[in-house]
């Protein structure tokens, strides 16, 4: 008897823990594929690198997954941060910019030197990132100490940013082929490069936020910044401090994004991303109100989106058409994290219990 | 004197957000007035209400909504499936009246399963919103791949008849230019905004949105029918996207599901500056005109300018969203902050608040001043999409052509299947087609021609100033076009992308009038 309750006890803390449902979906998605997808799991070994579906869905969702780990302490926070997008755009220019210049001499100069580049390595991702940090910064300032709305306040951003970014790029798209630059997106070392980034901001941004008292001050914010303000946290900073994060995250992610397409242009980089990054973060279980919040759950959701596009393309729907099935992803994701849908099933099971 | 004036805006003091969107507007366009003689024309000035219908009437939907405290993003996807929708059904030799019902049906029936989700669910409007967006973006490659141009007789009468303005008329007369006009969909744009007006602030309907938006608790305790409100609130937005996505869909007469990219921003953004706030409860339907005239006039003024690319369009509208709610954010916290501080410590929070927000002003221009990309340039037409690579536009080959006789060239990049082709049409009829491989060639008659030569140039005003560059990088299955055309010693040459929001009208109708004419019906 005492075993039996010892059994529920462990169940209870597994099915009651942040990573349950974001990993028991992404299973489920690898489910599907391993039923549905011949050869969906076979993973091969060229020159010591291993290749296949499975590390091209960790690959691909590297993007989606760093603006996750910034997005949930924004949502943390109880905001949200729509410019992503914008400025991994504005991100991505300025380092393809600062690469190949041609652009701004309005002429299109197609360099096939992968060695050549106009400002070493540091200075285009130092550029790159500071660029993605003041816009992060700018983002907090107006949701924190401008008291706007968070979700206006970043629209602002991300409706202007792309234009930003064109004003940056001279309206081009930027050929890259800086060899060294391109190992970010597309660089191989036994696993691709761009992981060992995601997982590198997720454990130093996990040493931060639950090593230091920085996550508390975040969620205590995002519960109620009022009675936060009133036990001596500064909820202005620990805004800021979410939105610059989030900017900073968002500039590494347009590095690698313009990196694994060798291109950086100022329309499509980062297109509708902000919702595919919410979304993980929703799917990882942070409420969009704030509070609580796992950035394991949310990288695992970031996989879960990635997951159930590349299964997609695996049996041959249009990627255009691709928007349809995620919001039908979208939809079971958010009647399962309704409260009125789970109250029904409550409600069902009580009645039963009556019975 | 001064007391009075002080007086009396105090007492409409509400209006102030209104009135300042009003005053830029008339301000703006009084400055292109006496800068820029094209704008002068009465046309261009009715131009403004043309270009910018479908965001007037989806606008005043969104007003709603806004006031309601919700928001909605899905209207560019109800656009682009009303587009697709009603072309694939027109294809299929559907009568055009049922279409247009049942198209406005859909935008309904998708209006109110999201306003369920909304109202019932308790999910996030954004996130629901979000989810039938993507949906009904979806949902349009589920019918078609490919653009489908639309050639039918009801839908080329409804977007282009010209509506005459009486006395504007008879000045033209006199001055011997063509008469200026507007089109139908700008009357029914106004229509809408009529009827817009009077449900928000004449009806039982309208004040139950304002007190939602107010607080919905509160109107939940007085017995207002809160679910049934936002439930017709989403609806109606439904309902005035897909009437926006057909007003649309006669200016483009096509449909694709790329088409009216970030269209749901520019509506938001136009609500935004008309002076209604995203926190719901406050603002008039009425400003959102305003807003919409802001956004057209700031667009043809940067087509005036010349020098400056369309983009710019976005930072002006994005910086006017800052100020509008900057100034909206500084006047409410004032309200609050007077009252729970002591003076010394609302001077500080000013202080720092000025600081913090120069500061980030500062570096923004610094980082964008640190490359040195503030150049006017127009756009030359490179760029390309991931299925091929994207050449420049043959503009040279096409002005020789020309000057050897054509009287038409147009080139035409990209699309599916990634083509490269330059139609040229000669006044004796002749029709050459290069498709970089193979030159074919056709016949028409010569009449045809040069009936063609004079609508394009008489009805669709080629040689004015509305028709003018509005080039950008395409969808990936878009077609870039470059249309150069010699009529009467004229010569001009235009390049445009479909689906572009910012297409001139005209340019369609002319791309609509030789594509007719050109050897596969393309």
């Amino acid at each position: 008897m005492k075993q039996l309750a010892d059994r529920t006890l462990r169940w209870r803390s597994i099915t009651e823990s942040r990573l349950f449902f974001p990993t028991v979906a992404f299973l489920l998605v690898l489910l599907f594929d391993f039923l549905f997808i011949p050869g969906f799991f076979t993973i091969e070994n060229r020159d010591g690198n291993l290749y296949g579906s499975l590390i091209d869905i960790l690959r691909n969702g590297s993007t989606v997954s760093l603006l996750a780990i910034g997005m949930t302490l924004v949502i943390a926070t109880g905001g949200v941060d729509l410019s992503v997008g914008a400025v991994m755009a504005i991100a991505a220019s300025v380092a393809g910019i600062l690469m190949n210049p041609s652009a701004l001499r309005n002429e299109v100069f197609f360099v096939t030197d992968p060695t050549y580049t106009f400002q070493p390595l540091w200075v285009v991702i130092g550029a790159a990132l500071l660029v993605a940090l003041i816009c992060g910064l700018w983002n907090g300032v107006l949701v924190a100490y401008m008291k706007i709305q968070p979700m206006v306040a970043t629209l602002v951003l991300m409706t202007a940013g792309r234009g930003i970014a064109q004003l940056i790029t001279n309206g081009l798209r930027v050929q890259i082929t800086y060899r060294p630059f391109a190992y970010i997106g597309q660089g191989w070392f036994i696993l691709p490069f761009s992981l060992y980034i995601v997982a590198f901001v997720l454990l130093v941004t996990w040493l931060l936020t639950r090593k230091t008292a920085i996550g508390m001050f975040i969620e205590s914010v995002g519960i109620n910044f009022r009675s936060s303000y009133f036990s001596g946290i500064q909820e202005s900073k620990v805004k800021l401090m979410a939105y610059t994060f989030c900017g900073f995250c968002a500039g590494i992610a347009g590095l690698v994004a313009c990196s694994n397409v060798k291109t950086s242009d100022a329309n499509n980089t980062g297109l509708f991303i902000e919702l595919d990054a919410i979304l993980a973060v929703v799917i990882g279980g942070t409420s969009m109100s704030g509070g609580r919040f796992s950035l394991l759950a949310s990288v695992i959701g970031a996989l879960v989106m990635q997951a159930v596009t590349q299964s997609m393309y695996a049996i041959g729907v249009q990627s255009y058409a691709l928007p349809a099935v995620k919001s039908v992803v979208v939809i079971i994701v958010i009647l399962l994290f309704s409260e009125q849908v789970r109250g029904l099933f409550l409600g069902i099971g009580a009645k039963k219990k009556e019975v | 004197m001064l007391s009075r004036a002080s007086n009396f805006i105090s007492k409409n003091r509400r209006f102030i957000p209104q009135a300042a969107t009003a005053v830029l507007a008339f301000v703006a366009y009084g400055m292109g007035f006496i800068y820029f003689e094209g704008m002068r024309n009465p046309q261009v000035f009715l131009n403004l209400f043309r270009n910018t219908s479908f965001i007037l009437i989806s606008a005043v939907g969104m007003t709603f909504v806004i006031l309601s405290k919700g928001i909605d993003l899905s209207v560019s996807g109800v656009v682009v499936l009303t587009t697709v929708v009603s072309a694939a059904l027109l294809r299929a030799g559907w009568n055009p009246w049922a279409v247009i019902l049942l198209v406005l049906a859909i935008g309904m029936i998708l209006g109110a399963i999201m306003g369920s989700f909304i109202v019932y669910l308790k999910v996030q409007p954004f996130i629901a919103t979000l989810a039938g967006m993507w949906f009904a973006r979806g949902m349009c490659f589920f019918i078609s791949d490919n653009a489908i141009n639309i050639d039918n007789r009801v839908f080329r009468i409804l977007g282009q008849t010209k509506i005459l303005i009486p006395g504007l008329k008879e000045l033209a007369d006199l001055q011997g230019t063509p008469a200026p006009y507007i089109s139908i969909p700008v009357v029914v744009g106004f229509i809408v905004l009529l009827i817009g007006i009077y449900l928000a602030h004449y009806t039982r309907f309208g004040r139950t949105v304002y007190a939602i938006g107010g607080d919905e608790q509160s109107a939940r305790l007085m017995g207002l029918p809160v679910n049934r409100t936002l439930m017709l609130v989403y609806t109606l937005n439904g309902f005035c996207s897909a009437l926006a996505g057909l007003s649309f869909c006669l200016f483009v007469s096509s449909g694709h599901g790329l088409y009216a990219p970030g269209f749901e921003m520019d509506v938001i953004a136009s609500v935004v500056i008309g002076g209604t706030l995203l926190t719901g409860g406050t603002g008039y339907v009425a400003g959102t005109f305003f807003g919409v005239m802001v956004l057209a006039i700031t667009q043809a003024l940067i087509q005036f300018i010349g020098t400056l690319s369309s983009w710019w369009t976005k930072i002006v509208i994005g910086v006017l969203m800052l100020v509008f709610i900057g100034v909206q954010a500084v006047l409410a916290n004032r309200k609050i902050g007077d009252k729970a501080l002591d003076a010394r410590a609302v001077r500080r929070r000013r202080q720092k608040l000025a600081f913090g927000f120069g500061a980030a002003a500062v570096l923004v221009l610094l980082a964008i001043a640190v490359v040195p990309g503030l150049r006017g340039n127009s756009y030359n037409g490179q760029g390309e999409t991931t299925a091929c690579e994207l050449e420049p536009f043959r503009k040279d080959e096409a002005a020789r052509l020309i000057a050897e006789g054509a009287v038409i060239a147009y080139h035409r990049l990209a699309g599916p299947a990634c083509i490269n082709e330059m139609y040229v049409i000669y006044p004796d009829g002749r029709i050459q087609k290069d498709d970089g491989i193979n030159t074919t060639e056709t016949k028409i008659a010569p009449t045809e021609v040069e009936n063609l030569l004079k609508t394009i140039t008489e009805d669709y005003g080629w040689y004015t100033n509305e028709i003018r560059d509005t080039y950008h990088v395409p969808c990936r299955q878009c077609f870039a076009h470059y249309v150069i055309v010699a009529y009467e010693g004229q010569e001009k040459g235009v390049t445009a992308v479909d689906g572009g929001v910012n297409m001139p009208p005209g340019y369609g109708f002319t791309l609509a009038v030789i594509r007719a004419v050109l050897p596969d019906g393309q």
